[in-house]
């Protein structure tokens, strides 16, 4: 395997990249809030300047050109800077998406689970899970640290300023925040567990509704279907019932934000008031309490922000199974290439690591390919993982070398029954960037998938695993296998999801083609007639 | 098409009462947040004015805020309560929808596809149906209330908040179209390119397999950056529709607070903003902005729509799939209902394709609705032993009981022995061996011998599909000594290729191959 991509100076000029754009939301956020701050103080400021000017001759002196463009600057500010926030900020969460996405698939890659039995992610649910997961990760700082950051630095700053014109008015905004904010550290616990809960029901709720989808015939024969169907759909429905509850509570915390601002502006020309301020002198306190009303708004919408952390938290936790240390790097293909592979004793092994039956001796020829038989359920496909070096460390020999499941990792192409097509083009699925178009036709001819292909538009038509039928992505597999340059192949299932005939004409092609290689595949179907077969 | 499902329909239904009530709220709480305005301009105007404010008004302020609080609070508990018991009633619609169906159709929904529907979309639909509907229905109530406020103090401020209202609709009109465009370019060119990363990660091991993960990863990164890309140039226009409306929010607060500031200093008659008092022209500056939150609340619920209308899509998507045509509709008269011995081995024989397993169906009756008997099928239920067989997560022995009534230690023990699943290798650790949900750790012939132990401990007919294929001959033999001996005195119909089951059976049924194959199951 190559260097890891993208390159590291690549990856520092991204994240040089989004450190610019994040302070650039940052900073038109605060001077969003200050126009929207300023702007409601202004006014009113002005309004009562008028008013009281209004009165006496000072009216015809009274400058309000520039009270006046004041105001019109802060509206527009808010508007502008409010727009640009919005965009410098999804542009930073967005460049720091594609690299975080980059190396979350990176960390799975080099994740032992995802070579071992079973890949999770096939399934549906589960993958969906995971990507809200995902999302969760990519758009916390946006949801949570960057309106966090400005609120506080607004808050901190409105009560500065309150201390300074009427320290007697902290009182009530402050004994609400200290009120708000324990009430939030608990609500953020009981949120959490509820969250989690909710999670849990929904993956189970999934597990049971898939297990009743498949066994639909057996469960209507026994008269099972409808309460399993419903019990299912309840685990769904308690799901929901824990969401309710964390809506309820931010209906809480919403409801109990949204008085801080008021609170305070009443506070302010109170506090004012009873320290004998009258006329002109209230001016002030009114521009800071009209101010506070616009400061108070973002906090009718501080719940958003709690439930972001929650899940942000709770997928950093589910997720942090990814990022445990990576299997042993894979080494270089040794030269030349092995073209036979002994072991004395592989004790072969479950799924989940128990020892099966009796050691047995292995001796894999190229140009004799080696047939793995057994009905289902024996271990056909543990055992191929186990000699691609996919699970396991056995070390198996070559001539003189010792091969262990490192080097066998790289010298094997594995084609697994239930291979996947990749939302690419036919070219880029059939993993043969080296070849041409003619060995690929060729190819494509070999496991009788020209015309398909063609009509899919030909080697750069786009395809999709729901465009092809099991049997059509089977034969693409077998085409991977064909033009793979890795001395040793392991066919899983081969023929399956293909009729009899078809699957004998081209699995005998593509042993012909792969004559000068060590091949290992396994079938419940075949029984003899190649040059080995080991009953499992 | 199957019948027509409606999840839109459905839930705009169930949604018209609590409906109801949101409006009911949001109207109260519009008229208490502009009671509390009205209050406290009073008090910030009479105290500036004259130094003295009324203790009712200064009072009524803190009083009015409190109750616009608590009536929030209310609002936002009656509509997540009103989207919560939706969902769960598009979801059991879903569920009746399912039992309705024949087997068969079951079989063929992309179960995936379901499954992750029927987790999200009734949560999305019941959203679109409450939440945005209010939102859409204050859109039209909540600023009319407040240029209603507004008129009582000065009508032609009203007249002048009213006055923007059409600008910014035909600015909505024109940039609704510019973000339609956008969105629609922005799919044709990179629609392809979306859920890439979705996309890699289920394909990962193939991508391993392949030794593809250097060039997947390279491009990964390339296709996601560019999708970002594409991404902002839709949010560049999108972004516009909320800053729209913050504008004219703004404008009309400078616009309103020059005319007031003129008026208050008498240096121009502007009739409705002169002689007004300092309180009125405090209120109008604070109203009006709530004359435009109505439009942004809507604005915020973009999302809402669109995830909404693509969820009741894709449920109806899924509930609509146009029906499966039964393979065989009628049953050999050899095993019509009148014809069936109440016990003995009959074995359903011919060639692949004749029909063995959709007859075997056709008796358990699982095409028709989920708990009836229709008149050809045998009329209760029964045992169904195949691959696969329903299996329960937990233990090996709770897999094994599953709902069979009265079940002991020793009898589930004997049976468990009966179908060698005490000794596999494959499955140590006895009757409390682990199962996963679904049964999903066990090979298909494992849980084949799990239907058989459970039908041991049964009563009732056995129906068995292919009891003996996919086994080792051992163990196949061993199951045609446990069919034979249930056959003693329960009625056993296997559908199956074995000769050498069918030398064991008491009636030997061999269908033909019909002029129509069968359809892949």
């Amino acid at each position: 395997m190559t260097a890891p991509t993208p390159s590291p100076a690549a990856q520092d000029a991204g994240a040089a990249a989004s450190r610019v754009y994040w302070r650039r939301a940052a900073l038109l956020a605060l001077a969003g809030m200050l126009c929207a701050v300023l702007l409601g103080g202004l006014s009113a400021w002005f309004l009562g300047a008028v008013a009281i000017a209004g009165l006496s001759t000072a009216a015809l002196t009274f400058n309000f050109h520039v009270p006046g463009a004041l105001v019109r600057l802060f509206a527009v500010g808010r508007t502008v800077a409010r727009y640009g926030e919005r965009l410098a900020g999804h542009k930073a969460a967005l460049t720091d998406q594609v690299a975080r996405r980059v190396g979350l698939f990176r960390a799975m890659a080099d994740a032992p689970a995802t070579r071992a039995a079973g890949w999770q992610m096939a399934d549906q649910a589960r993958l969906s899970d995971y990507l809200d997961d995902v999302e969760d990760l990519d758009y916390a700082r946006l949801r949570v640290g960057l309106p966090g950051t400005v609120l506080a630095i607004s808050l901190a700053g409105g009560l500065v300023a309150t201390a300074i014109v009427a320290p007697l008015a902290l009182v009530p905004p402050l004994a609400l925040l200290g009120m708000f904010a324990l009430a939030g550290r608990g609500l953020h616990r009981r949120a959490f567990v509820c969250w989690d809960a909710a999670k849990a029901e929904r993956r189970d709720g999934a597990a049971r509704l898939g297990a009743t989808l498949a066994a639909a015939v057996p469960l209507r024969a026994e008269w099972h279907w409808s309460r399993q169907s419903e019990a299912a759909l309840a685990r769904f429905d308690a799901a929901d019932g824990r969401l309710l509850a964390i809506r309820r509570m931010q209906a809480g915390l919403d409801a109990a934000g949204g008085l801080v601002g008021p609170v305070a502006a009443l506070s302010v020309i109170g506090a004012a008031w009873l320290a004998g301020g009258r006329g002109e002198t209230l001016l002030v306190p009114t521009f800071l309490a009209f101010a506070w009303l616009a400061l108070g708004e973002p906090l009718q919408g501080v719940s958003r922000m709690l439930v972001a952390q929650i899940r942000r938290d709770a997928a950093r936790r589910d997720n942090a199974g990814w990022l445990r240390p990576a299997q042993a790097g894979a080494t270089a293909i040794a030269a030349p290439a092995p073209r036979r592979l002994l072991i004395e004793r592989l004790q072969r092994r479950a799924p989940d690591g128990r020892p099966l039956g009796l050691p047995l001796a292995l001796d894999l020829q190229a140009g004799r390919a080696c047939v793995l038989a057994g009905p289902s359920g024996t271990g056909k496909t543990s055992l191929l993982k186990q000699i691609a070096g996919w699970t396991g460390n056995d070390t198996m020999r070559a001539d003189s070398a010792s091969i262990d499941a490192a080097a066998r990792r790289a010298m094997a192409m594995y084609c697994p029954h239930d291979a996947a097509i990749l939302a690419d083009t036919v070219r880029a699925n059939l993993f043969a960037p080296g070849r041409d178009d003619a060995e690929l036709d060729a190819a494509l001819a070999a496991v009788e998938m020209s015309g398909r292909v063609a009509e899919a538009g030909g080697l750069d038509g786009w395809i999709r695993q729901e465009a092809l039928s099991l049997g059509e992505a089977q034969r693409l597999n077998l085409a991977r296998a064909w033009l793979s340059d890795r001395p040793l192949i392991l066919l899983d299932e081969p023929t399956e999801h293909l009729d009899a005939a078809q699957g004998e004409r081209i699995l005998a092609r593509l042993l012909d083609r792969l004559g000068d290689r060590i091949v290992v595949l396994s079938s419940h179907r075949l029984d003899g007639g190649l040059a080995e077969t080991i009953r499992l | 098409m199957g019948r027509e499902f409606g999840a839109l329909a459905q839930a705009r239904a169930l949604a018209r009462r609590p409906l109801r009530i949101l409006t009911g709220l949001q109207i109260a709480r519009t008229g208490l947040r502009l009671g509390f305005a009205a209050a406290t301009a009073l008090v910030f105007g009479t105290l500036i004015m004259s130094g003295e404010v009324s203790p009712m008004v200064a009072a009524a302020a803190p009083a009015l805020l409190l109750l616009a609080a608590l009536a929030g609070l209310a609002l936002d508990i009656v509509q997540a309560r009103a989207e919560t018991a939706l969902s769960g009633r598009l979801r059991a619609a879903v569920g009746a929808r399912l039992d309705a169906m024949p087997a068969r159709q079951v079989q063929a929904l992309a179960a995936g596809r379901l499954i992750v529907a029927l987790q999200r979309h009734p949560e999305a639909v019941a959203a679109l149906a409450v939440g945005h509907r209010s939102a859409a229905t204050m859109m039209a109530i909540g600023p009319l209330i407040a240029a209603g406020a507004l008129a009582l103090v000065s009508w032609q401020a009203a007249l002048l908040v009213l006055a923007l209202t059409p600008v910014m609709i035909v600015f909505f009109i024109l940039l609704g179209g510019t973000i339609r465009r956008r969105a629609q370019a922005q799919e044709e060119a990179f629609g392809h390119l979306a859920g890439q990363f979705a996309d890699r990660v289920r394909t990962l091991p193939t991508i391993l397999a392949n030794h593809a993960l250097p060039a997947e990863e390279a491009k990964l990164g390339g296709r996601l950056s560019a999708y970002a890309d594409r991404t902002m140039a839709v949010l560049r226009v999108a972004f516009l529709n909320a800053a729209a409306i913050d504008f004219f929010s703004s404008l009309s607060i400078a616009m309103l607070a020059v005319f007031l500031g003129l008026g208050h200093l008498k240096l121009a008659m502007i009739p409705g903003f002169s002689g007004l008092e300092l309180w009125q022209s405090l209120f109008i500056l604070m109203v009006a902005p709530e004359y435009f939150a109505a439009f942004r609340r809507y604005a915020e619920q973009y999302h809402a729509k669109a995830e909404g209308e693509a969820a009741a899509l894709a449920l109806d998507a899924l509930m609509q799939a146009a029906p499966v045509a039964a393979p065989v509709t009628t049953l050999p008269a050899a095993l019509a209902p009148g014809a069936l011995p109440r016990s003995g081995l009959v074995v359903i024989t011919g060639p692949s394709g004749a029909g063995k397993t959709s007859t075997l169906r056709l008796l358990a009756g699982v095409d028709a609705p989920a708990g009836a008997a229709p008149p050809d099928a045998l009329p209760g239920p029964v045992s169904w032993i195949a691959t696969d067989a329903f299996v329960p997560g937990g233990t090996l022995g709770a897999a094994i009981g599953w709902q069979v009534a009265g079940v002991t230690s020793p009898r589930l023990m004997r049976a468990a022995s009966e179908v060698g699943l005490l000794n596999d290798a494959l499955l140590p650790g006895g009757l409390d061996a682990g199962i996963a949900e679904g049964g999903t750790n066990l090979s298909g012939g494992q849980r084949l011998r799990v239907a058989i132990a459970r039908a041991l401990l049964a009563g009732g007919p056995v129906l068995a599909d292919e009891p003996t294929a996919k086994l080792d001959p051992e163990t196949a033999a061993g199951i045609r000594r446990l069919l034979a001996e249930i056959a003693r005195d329960r009625l056993v119909i296997a559908a199956s290729h074995d000769p050498a089951l069918a030398r064991q059976a008491d009636r030997v049924i061999d269908l033909v191959r019909p002029a129509l194959p069968e359809a892949a199951r």
